[in-house]
């Protein structure tokens, strides 16, 4: 279409100089109304860039008076270039409307069969345009249907020969106009380049639209600056070494698989390579002078040499095989192109494509045949900008990650190195009871610190769809910390809220529980997760772990060494969990075939939904409520009561005093009495009698606690040892008085007999004793 | 024990009796938790206290300390134990060593394993300990490990100087320091002497332990009893000796809390009672 567009131009510009030259022109418009006709069809679809080309054509007739039709920029000013300095004279936009660099092949394709109607036109109407035009107005009669190309008169004096459409199936021998500058034999059936050694003064040769497959034979031509051979079979670029002149180079639509042998084609400007089957961008250095290079319709999938060609401005790579942006990144390296097609390619069809495109390619002018406006750049560039937060945003996530490995990776070793010592005094068969050296509160890991006092709101990162690996979206809090913040050594816990679910890894971590959290954060978490930490040292934590969660519902133990039932009896502090996970991994205590049941049992009032994924059922309650009830129940109606306000938490123990206060200050308890205690405080006293200690407490001042219990043994003892004392005293006093109480007695009673014995005496011996008395 | 009669003298009666040390641990714990107790008040608390120590209650989440403190505290305490944990003997279930464990440190939360793995043995006749058993098995074995704890180690030492073919007569009553190597060393020696695959003469054996009951002033099983079993053999080791033990009935009416093997799973009223519940 380019090409009838050119020759659509020219006969538009016929018209134009009508005015002028009307009279000189009439008998042209016989053998131009065929063109006339058929251009004008696509005129509209054409129009803009008709009206373009008409500012360049009114110019063209100013400055040279020979209309100048090539469609567009560096075309038409190479060729005026050229034709400038060569004095040019004669019409070439003929001759050059065939070698019309056509961007795009199937308009060359469309011109093709548009042209094989005219083929019924005789032969000379290969010549009908080389009239004379402009300052030769007189001399157009060369144009003379019927003219045959064997017989050319007067082409000695004519430095360019037409001989489009002859069904020539060789080169014609030309020997004889060795001046000849323009050789147009387009067209044609010619299979071999041949017969042109002579023509040393041959700027131009048109051979588009035959069947050469070789290029040999061209390398004669030196002065050659324009060599079309469009539409053709050639394989292979060669030959083309002493062809240094050579401006434009069209060698579309043929059968070329690499670009090569060029290298040295430093004047070359245009280099037309559409419709190949090329794959690769290569071999293009040292085209130092080209602007346009068409690469359309090819195989390419990679932009690359691109800053091998300094003053590229034109990169015409329709209908290629790019596929994503990254492959575009040689062009942002190019600092001279301004015009840009990438159309047909699958990477076209991104939803931001052209902001991408123009990203890459700052200054790009046009993109796609059409012009880039400001809106185009902003959007651009917001988007550059965007695109680089997002690049910041997975850079920081993957150091995250990274760090998070780290850390979860030191707590696994720490653990590692706690378990070990754990274990190892219970294999020796010593005191399976963990000494408060081994107990995880004094390992080495926690010399690592928790010296730092984290601000709750510091590591707050919140990413909002942040992407698929975290469907969740909710916000994410990393408590990550190392202790130490310039300490070298890795952090060897973590604490991370992804969603609903906490999770805690390393003894560290349960620093994070005690931090200010937010109301609604909190009211969030619904899962805790812990893992490699020694579950003694959780206990303490779980009852403001129920105040600090409300919303807590599901608990996860991995690798926390809980090993014994008891320890299982701490988790009552939660006060509420619809489901408990404890993992195999590190917890001895799963492959104890009761605990499952001893969690029902002592958990009952949780009403636990699932325990280790499994569902508990009314069966697994009524089960666990036979093997443990009998102990609770016992527990509960036996133990003494001053013994269970011992074991009772705080609010039971208020209860349990308010009961004892009603029945009053007695002594003495039947054991009926004692029976009735587990009916008078509910069921759940049973349960609630299997306590764990927590360490908290019994840990609050060992040493002090002992010399204070060993003080007041001592004084126990003896006070008691004075008591015992007195007591055997007493009873040997006691013991004595028996034994002599007999005899004393006697004796007692003799000497009131004797006393008695004259009565008139003793009567008055009395009753001198009265009167004394009184 | 009558309180006039006068060939007891006080002393021997406190110390036969153990009232002096309920009496210290009365005190020691009113002096401990005061506030407690103050409100409840004092004379009912040592009421409370003696009738639970009467009852054999008293054992209930002490330390263990206290609950192998006197023979009576460990009766008590074994009874309890089976009280508790009659129905995991009715479910028939078998239990490992580790889970026996957990089950007495629910009664007694600082419940050494150590004791608990030596009852284990004399339950499985020192097999692997991490087999499983049957509840009547090791309640029997781990009445006799816990209750005549410090006999038995004495009759270890004594065994293993016959095995290495000491005279026996040398034998000095383990310390403390001693009981805690004692599982260890025996593990050893036991692997080593299943090659010969036979114990000791059963009759030096009844004459040390003649020797130890005079000589020792904790308590010990009948006389009659280990007779009984050792004459039953021409050699025999110390595990399955403590097995024979653990299993004779007359030890168990000796110590008095537990019902024979017959009737072990039986006890109708406390089935009454949880029926209630």
């Amino acid at each position: 279409m380019e090409q009838d567009l050119a020759e659509g131009k020219i006969i538009r510009s016929h018209k134009q100089n009508t005015s002028e030259k009307w009279m000189f022109l009439t008998p042209m418009i016989n053998s131009c109304k065929l063109h006339l006709t058929t251009v004008k069809s696509l005129v509209p679809a054409r129009a803009q860039a008709m009206s373009e080309s008409q500012d360049h054509v009114k110019e063209t007739f100013n400055h040279c008076d020979i209309e100048n039709s090539l469609h567009a920029g560096i075309q038409k000013r190479v060729v005026q270039e050229l034709f400038a300095s060569d004095k040019c004279t004669y019409n070439q936009k003929v001759l050059l409307s065939g070698a019309a660099v056509s961007n795009a092949a199937y308009k060359a394709r469309h011109t093709a069969r548009r042209q094989t109607q005219c083929t019924g036109e005789t032969f000379g109407h290969a010549l009908k345009n080389a009239k004379p035009a402009g300052d030769f107005p007189g001399c157009n009669n060369s144009a003379v249907p019927g003219f045959l190309s064997t017989q050319l008169p007067y082409t000695s004096s004519f430095q360019r020969i037409d001989l489009e459409r002859q069904s020539l199936e060789e080169c014609p021998q030309l020997d004889f106009v060795k001046e000849l500058q323009f050789l147009n034999l387009q067209h044609n059936l010619i299979t071999k380049i041949q017969n042109l050694s002579h023509l040393q003064q041959l700027v131009l040769l048109n051979l588009h639209d035959n069947h050469i497959s070789d290029m040999a034979g061209i390398e004669v031509l030196r002065s050659l600056k324009i060599l079309i051979l469009g539409k053709n079979r050639i394989h292979e670029i060669c030959c083309l070494d002493s062809l240094s002149k050579l401006n434009m180079l069209d060698l579309h639509d043929n059968q070329i698989c690499r670009i090569e042998n060029v290298s040295h084609l430093s004047e070359l400007r245009v280099l037309n390579l559409a419709g190949n089957n090329i794959s690769k961008m290569e071999n293009l250095q040292g085209l130092d002078s080209l602007t346009e290079l068409n690469l359309g319709q090819n195989c390419i999938s990679v932009v690359t040499e691109v800053d091998r060609l300094p003053l590229l401005q034109r990169l015409f790579l329709s209908c290629n095989n790019i596929t994503s942006f990254d492959q575009l990144a040689c062009l942002g390296e190019s600092c001279s192109l301004s015009e840009l097609t990438l159309d047909g390619n699958p990477v076209a069809l991104e939803t931001w494509y052209k902001q991408a495109v123009l990203r890459c390619v700052l200054h790009l002018r046009q993109l796609d045949m059409k012009r880039i406006t400001d809106e185009d750049r902003r959007m651009a560039g917001v988007q550059a900008r965007k695109e680089e937060e997002k690049k910041k945003e997975s850079h920081k996530q993957t150091i995250h990650k990274e760090k998070r490995r780290l850390a979860i990776r030191n707590a696994a070793q720490q653990w590692e190195g706690v378990r070990a010592c754990l274990e190892l005094p219970s294999t020796n068969g010593a005191k399976e009871e963990v000494s408060p050296e081994n107990s995880p509160a004094h390992s080495p890991a926690q010399t690592n610190g928790l010296t730092q006092e984290p601000s709750p709101d510091e590591p707050r990162r919140v990413s909002p769809g942040s992407g698929p690996e975290r469907p969740s979206g909710g916000t994410e809090i990393r408590l990550q910390t190392n202790s130490r913040p310039n300490s070298p050594r890795d952090p060897n816990h973590l604490a991370e809220l992804d969603g609903d679910t906490l999770r805690l890894f390393g003894l560290g971590a349960l620093e994070a529980l005690e931090r200010g959290w937010g109301v609604q954060t909190a009211g969030a978490v619904t899962v805790i997760t812990f893992r490699y930490i020694n579950f003694d040292a959780i206990v303490p934590t779980l009852p403001r772990i129920r105040v600090k969660f409300p919303n807590l519902s599901h608990m996860i133990f991995l690798e926390t060494n809980i090993s014994r039932l008891p320890q299982l009896a701490a988790l009552a502090q939660v006060r509420r969990l619809d489901q408990l996970t404890i993992h195999p991994d590190g917890n001895p205590v799963v492959s104890l075939t009761l605990w499952r049941s001893f969690v029902i049992y002592r958990l009952h009032h949780f009403n636990l939904q699932r325990i280790n994924g499994q569902e508990v059922t009314m069966n697994d309650v009524i089960a666990a409520e036979r093997v443990f009830g009998t102990l609770g129940h016992i527990a509960a109606t036996e133990t003494p009561r001053c013994r269970l306000l011992l074991l009772l938490e705080e609010s039971r123990k208020r209860q349990l005093q308010f009961l004892l206060e009603g029945r009053g200050r007695r002594a003495g308890l039947s054991p009926e009495e004692l029976r009735d205690n587990g009916k008078l405080l509910g069921e759940g006293l049973s349960r609630a009698l299997f306590n764990y200690p927590s360490r908290d407490c019994s840990a609050e001042s060992p040493e002090e606690g002992s010399v204070e219990s060993s003080e007041r043994a001592t004084m126990v003892e003896q006070y008691l040892q004075e008591l015992v004392q007195s007591a055997s005293d007493t009873n040997l006093k006691g013991e004595a008085l028996h034994k002599l109480w007999p005899s004393m007695f006697a004796e007692m009673v003799r000497d009131c007999v004797l006393e008695m014995r004259d009565q008139a005496t003793f009567r008055q011996a009395s009753l001198a004793k009265l009167s004394e008395t009184k | 024990m009558n309180r006039l009669n006068p060939t007891v003298p006080a002393d021997q009666y406190l110390a036969d009796s153990n009232v002096l040390f309920y009496l210290n641990d009365a005190v020691i714990q009113l002096l401990e938790h005061k506030e407690e107790y103050n409100q409840f008040g004092v004379i009912r608390y040592f009421a409370e206290y003696f009738s639970s120590v009467k009852n054999s209650n008293h054992v209930l989440f002490r330390e263990f300390n206290y609950i192998q403190a006197t023979p009576h505290n460990r009766a008590s305490f074994i009874r309890v134990f089976w009280k508790c944990y009659r129905q995991i003997g009715k479910s028939g279930d078998l239990l490992s060593m580790l889970e026996y464990r957990s089950l007495l440190q629910l009664l007694c939360p600082d419940f050494p394993v150590v004791l608990v793995q030596s009852a284990a043995r004399i339950a499985v006749m020192d097999d692997t300990i991490d087999c499983l058993m049957s509840f009547s098995d090791f309640l029997y074995a781990f009445q006799l490990q816990f209750y005549y704890q410090e006999f038995l180690d004495c009759v270890l030492v004594i065994y293993q100087d016959l095995l290495a073919g000491k005279s026996p007569n040398t034998v000095i009553v383990p310390t403390s320091t001693s009981i805690e190597q004692i599982p260890s060393v025996s593990t050893e020696e036991n692997n080593k002497e299943e090659r010969p695959q036979d114990g000791v003469e059963p009759s030096t054996l009844v004459q040390c332990i003649d020797a130890l009951c005079d000589r020792s002033k904790h308590s010990h099983p009948p006389r009659s009893c280990m007779r009984e079993i050792l004459n039953q053999t021409d050699r025999i080791s110390y595990y399955s000796f403590l097995m024979s033990l653990a299993k004779q009935e007359a030890i168990n009416q000796t110590i008095g809390v537990l019902p024979s093997k017959a009737e072990l799973l039986i006890d109708p009223e406390m089935d009454q009672e949880l029926d209630k519940l």
